[in-house]
Protein backbone atom coordinates (compact mmCIF):
# COMPACT_ATOMS: atom_id res chain seq x y z
CA UNK A 1 0.00 0.00 0.00
CA UNK A 2 1.65 3.33 -0.79
CA UNK A 3 1.31 5.67 2.29
CA UNK A 4 0.68 9.26 2.40
CA UNK A 5 0.62 11.18 5.84
CA UNK A 6 0.11 14.38 6.30
CA UNK A 7 -0.31 16.87 9.57
CA UNK A 8 -1.50 20.25 9.27
CA UNK A 9 -2.80 23.26 10.75
CA UNK A 10 -4.51 24.62 7.74
CA UNK A 11 -8.43 23.81 6.53
CA UNK A 12 -9.08 20.27 5.21
CA UNK A 13 -9.75 20.91 1.49
CA UNK A 14 -11.64 18.25 -0.92
CA UNK A 15 -9.19 16.06 -1.84
CA UNK A 16 -9.39 14.25 -5.04
CA UNK A 17 -8.55 10.55 -6.42
CA UNK A 18 -4.90 10.61 -7.04
CA UNK A 19 -5.05 10.09 -10.89
CA UNK A 20 -2.22 8.04 -11.23
CA UNK A 21 -4.46 5.18 -9.19
CA UNK A 22 -6.88 5.63 -12.12
CA UNK A 23 -7.14 1.89 -13.91
CA UNK A 24 -6.95 -0.61 -11.30
CA UNK A 25 -9.00 1.37 -8.57
CA UNK A 26 -12.16 -0.19 -8.04
CA UNK A 27 -13.03 1.22 -4.40
CA UNK A 28 -12.05 4.61 -3.68
CA UNK A 29 -13.53 5.08 0.30
CA UNK A 30 -13.42 8.74 2.63
CA UNK A 31 -13.74 9.36 5.71
CA UNK A 32 -13.61 12.31 7.37
CA UNK A 33 -13.73 13.16 10.99
CA UNK A 34 -15.88 16.56 11.79
CA UNK A 35 -15.79 18.49 15.38
CA UNK A 36 -18.73 18.48 16.62
CA UNK A 37 -20.92 21.68 18.65
CA UNK A 38 -20.84 19.49 21.94
CA UNK A 39 -18.04 18.34 23.62
CA UNK A 40 -18.72 16.42 26.99
CA UNK A 41 -22.23 17.44 26.94
CA UNK A 42 -21.19 21.34 26.72
CA UNK A 43 -21.68 23.57 23.80
CA UNK A 44 -18.11 24.53 22.18
CA UNK A 45 -17.31 26.20 19.00
CA UNK A 46 -13.84 24.67 18.48
CA UNK A 47 -11.47 21.76 19.59
CA UNK A 48 -7.46 22.54 20.37
CA UNK A 49 -5.47 19.41 18.91
CA UNK A 50 -2.03 18.79 19.69
CA UNK A 51 0.15 15.96 18.02
CA UNK A 52 3.92 14.56 18.90
CA UNK A 53 4.58 15.50 15.58
CA UNK A 54 6.98 12.85 14.09
CA UNK A 55 5.96 9.92 16.40
CA UNK A 56 2.36 10.66 15.42
CA UNK A 57 3.49 10.18 11.63
CA UNK A 58 5.47 7.45 11.98
CA UNK A 59 2.73 5.97 14.07
CA UNK A 60 0.16 6.05 11.35
CA UNK A 61 2.32 4.69 8.62
CA UNK A 62 3.20 1.85 10.72
CA UNK A 63 0.02 0.85 11.45
CA UNK A 64 -1.32 1.60 7.71
CA UNK A 65 2.06 -0.90 6.49
CA UNK A 66 0.39 -3.37 9.51
CA UNK A 67 -3.10 -3.40 8.69
CA UNK A 68 -2.12 -2.98 4.81
CA UNK A 69 -0.56 -6.52 4.66
CA UNK A 70 -3.66 -8.37 5.99
CA UNK A 71 -6.07 -5.85 4.07
CA UNK A 72 -4.20 -5.46 0.21
CA UNK A 73 -5.00 -1.23 -0.12
CA UNK A 74 -3.34 0.47 -3.38
CA UNK A 75 -3.20 4.01 -1.44
CA UNK A 76 -3.79 5.31 1.44
CA UNK A 77 -3.87 9.04 2.47
CA UNK A 78 -4.15 10.42 5.71
CA UNK A 79 -4.48 13.93 6.84
CA UNK A 80 -5.22 15.24 10.53
CA UNK A 81 -5.57 18.87 11.64
CA UNK A 82 -3.32 20.34 14.76
CA UNK A 83 -3.97 23.29 16.33
CA UNK A 84 -7.41 24.76 16.72
CA UNK A 85 -10.41 23.36 14.78
CA UNK A 86 -13.44 24.90 14.78
CA UNK A 87 -16.88 23.04 14.79
CA UNK A 88 -18.22 21.66 11.92
CA UNK A 89 -14.83 21.42 9.94
CA UNK A 90 -12.48 18.20 9.48
CA UNK A 91 -10.01 17.29 12.25
CA UNK A 92 -8.66 13.87 10.18
CA UNK A 93 -9.56 13.38 6.53
CA UNK A 94 -8.75 9.91 5.16
CA UNK A 95 -8.61 8.41 1.72
CA UNK A 96 -8.40 4.31 0.71
CA UNK A 97 -8.24 3.11 -2.83
CA UNK A 98 -8.27 -0.32 -3.61
CA UNK A 99 -9.37 -2.76 -6.21
CA UNK A 100 -12.52 -3.74 -4.35
CA UNK A 101 -14.45 -1.81 -1.76
CA UNK A 102 -14.68 -4.63 1.39
CA UNK A 103 -10.60 -4.29 1.61
CA UNK A 104 -10.98 -0.30 1.88
CA UNK A 105 -13.78 -0.17 3.97
CA UNK A 106 -11.95 -2.77 6.45
CA UNK A 107 -8.83 -0.87 6.13
CA UNK A 108 -10.29 2.62 6.96
CA UNK A 109 -11.74 1.14 9.87
CA UNK A 110 -9.28 -0.44 11.08
CA UNK A 111 -6.96 2.35 11.31
CA UNK A 112 -9.42 4.87 12.64
CA UNK A 113 -9.67 2.12 15.37
CA UNK A 114 -6.05 2.36 15.98
CA UNK A 115 -5.64 5.74 15.70
CA UNK A 116 -8.06 6.85 18.50
CA UNK A 117 -5.91 3.99 20.67
CA UNK A 118 -2.09 4.49 19.61
CA UNK A 119 -1.11 7.87 17.45
CA UNK A 120 -0.16 10.48 19.76
CA UNK A 121 -2.47 13.13 18.93
CA UNK A 122 -4.50 14.45 21.67
CA UNK A 123 -7.47 17.13 21.78
CA UNK A 124 -6.28 19.23 24.19
CA UNK A 125 -9.04 21.49 25.04
CA UNK A 126 -12.50 22.26 24.16
CA UNK A 127 -12.70 25.51 23.14
CA UNK A 128 -15.62 28.76 24.31
CA UNK A 129 -16.80 31.62 22.16
CA UNK A 130 -14.54 34.18 23.91
CA UNK A 131 -11.94 31.55 23.90
CA UNK A 132 -12.35 31.22 20.59
CA UNK A 133 -12.39 34.84 19.44
CA UNK A 134 -8.88 35.22 21.47
CA UNK A 135 -7.61 32.73 19.31
CA UNK A 136 -8.21 33.54 16.07
CA UNK A 137 -7.30 37.09 16.90
CA UNK A 138 -3.19 36.11 18.42
CA UNK B 1 18.37 12.70 28.30
CA UNK B 2 15.85 15.02 26.91
CA UNK B 3 11.94 14.46 28.28
CA UNK B 4 8.60 15.90 26.69
CA UNK B 5 5.49 16.08 28.39
CA UNK B 6 2.04 16.54 26.13
CA UNK B 7 -1.28 17.54 26.99
CA UNK B 8 -2.31 18.33 30.54
CA UNK B 9 1.12 16.70 31.32
CA UNK B 10 2.60 20.07 30.37
CA UNK B 11 -0.16 21.71 32.78
CA UNK B 12 1.18 19.23 35.47
CA UNK B 13 4.92 20.04 34.90
CA UNK B 14 4.73 23.26 33.63
CA UNK B 15 7.21 22.69 31.04
CA UNK B 16 6.87 21.05 27.92
CA UNK B 17 10.73 19.38 28.21
CA UNK B 18 13.23 19.12 30.43
CA UNK B 19 16.76 17.92 29.99
CA UNK B 20 18.09 15.29 32.53
CA UNK B 21 21.80 14.00 32.75
CA UNK B 22 22.56 10.75 34.53
CA UNK B 23 22.98 6.91 34.40
CA UNK B 24 21.45 4.75 32.04
CA UNK B 25 17.88 3.74 33.52
CA UNK B 26 15.17 1.04 33.26
CA UNK B 27 11.48 1.84 33.13
CA UNK B 28 11.44 2.02 36.83
CA UNK B 29 14.58 4.07 37.24
CA UNK B 30 13.67 6.38 35.18
CA UNK B 31 9.98 7.20 36.75
CA UNK B 32 12.26 7.45 40.12
CA UNK B 33 14.13 10.01 38.83
CA UNK B 34 11.30 12.01 36.95
CA UNK B 35 9.03 12.17 39.81
CA UNK B 36 11.83 13.28 41.82
CA UNK B 37 11.48 16.05 39.91
CA UNK B 38 7.82 15.93 39.54
CA UNK B 39 6.09 14.17 41.87
CA UNK B 40 3.05 15.62 40.95
CA UNK B 41 3.08 13.04 37.79
CA UNK B 42 2.11 10.09 40.03
CA UNK B 43 -0.98 9.96 39.32
CA UNK B 44 -0.61 9.52 36.13
CA UNK B 45 2.05 6.96 35.59
CA UNK B 46 -0.57 3.58 35.49
CA UNK B 47 -2.02 5.78 32.78
CA UNK B 48 1.27 7.12 30.41
CA UNK B 49 2.95 5.17 28.08
CA UNK B 50 6.61 6.19 27.53
CA UNK B 51 8.31 6.47 23.67
CA UNK B 52 11.74 6.45 23.21
CA UNK B 53 13.19 8.64 20.17
CA UNK B 54 9.62 8.05 18.74
CA UNK B 55 8.82 4.56 19.13
CA UNK B 56 6.73 2.89 22.37
CA UNK B 57 8.72 1.25 24.45
CA UNK B 58 9.40 -2.37 25.83
CA UNK B 59 9.47 -3.49 29.17
CA UNK B 60 13.03 -4.10 29.01
CA UNK B 61 14.11 -0.55 27.72
CA UNK B 62 17.36 1.28 28.92
CA UNK B 63 17.41 4.67 28.61
CA UNK B 64 20.25 7.09 27.87
CA UNK B 65 21.26 10.71 27.93
CA UNK B 66 21.21 10.45 24.18
CA UNK B 67 17.30 9.63 24.40
CA UNK B 68 14.28 11.63 23.55
CA UNK B 69 11.72 10.46 25.67
CA UNK B 70 8.23 11.31 25.37
CA UNK B 71 5.43 10.61 27.99
CA UNK B 72 2.54 9.80 25.80
CA UNK B 73 -0.75 9.97 28.20
CA UNK B 74 -3.67 8.39 26.72
CA UNK B 75 -4.14 9.97 23.10
CA UNK B 76 -7.62 11.07 21.54
CA UNK B 77 -7.42 12.06 17.87
CA UNK B 78 -9.43 11.73 15.02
Amino acid sequence: VEIEIELTTELILEQALPPKLAGNVGAWVEFMGIVREEESQQAIVALEYEAYSPMAEREMRRILEGLGAARPCLYARVIHRTGVVPVGEAAIWMGVAAVHRGEAFALLAEFMNRLKKDVPIWKRRALTPAEWEGARSS
Amino acid sequence: MRILFFAHLKDVTGQREIEWHGSPVDTDGFWRNLLEIHPGLAPFRPSVRLARNGEYVRNDVIFTDSDEVALIPPVSGG
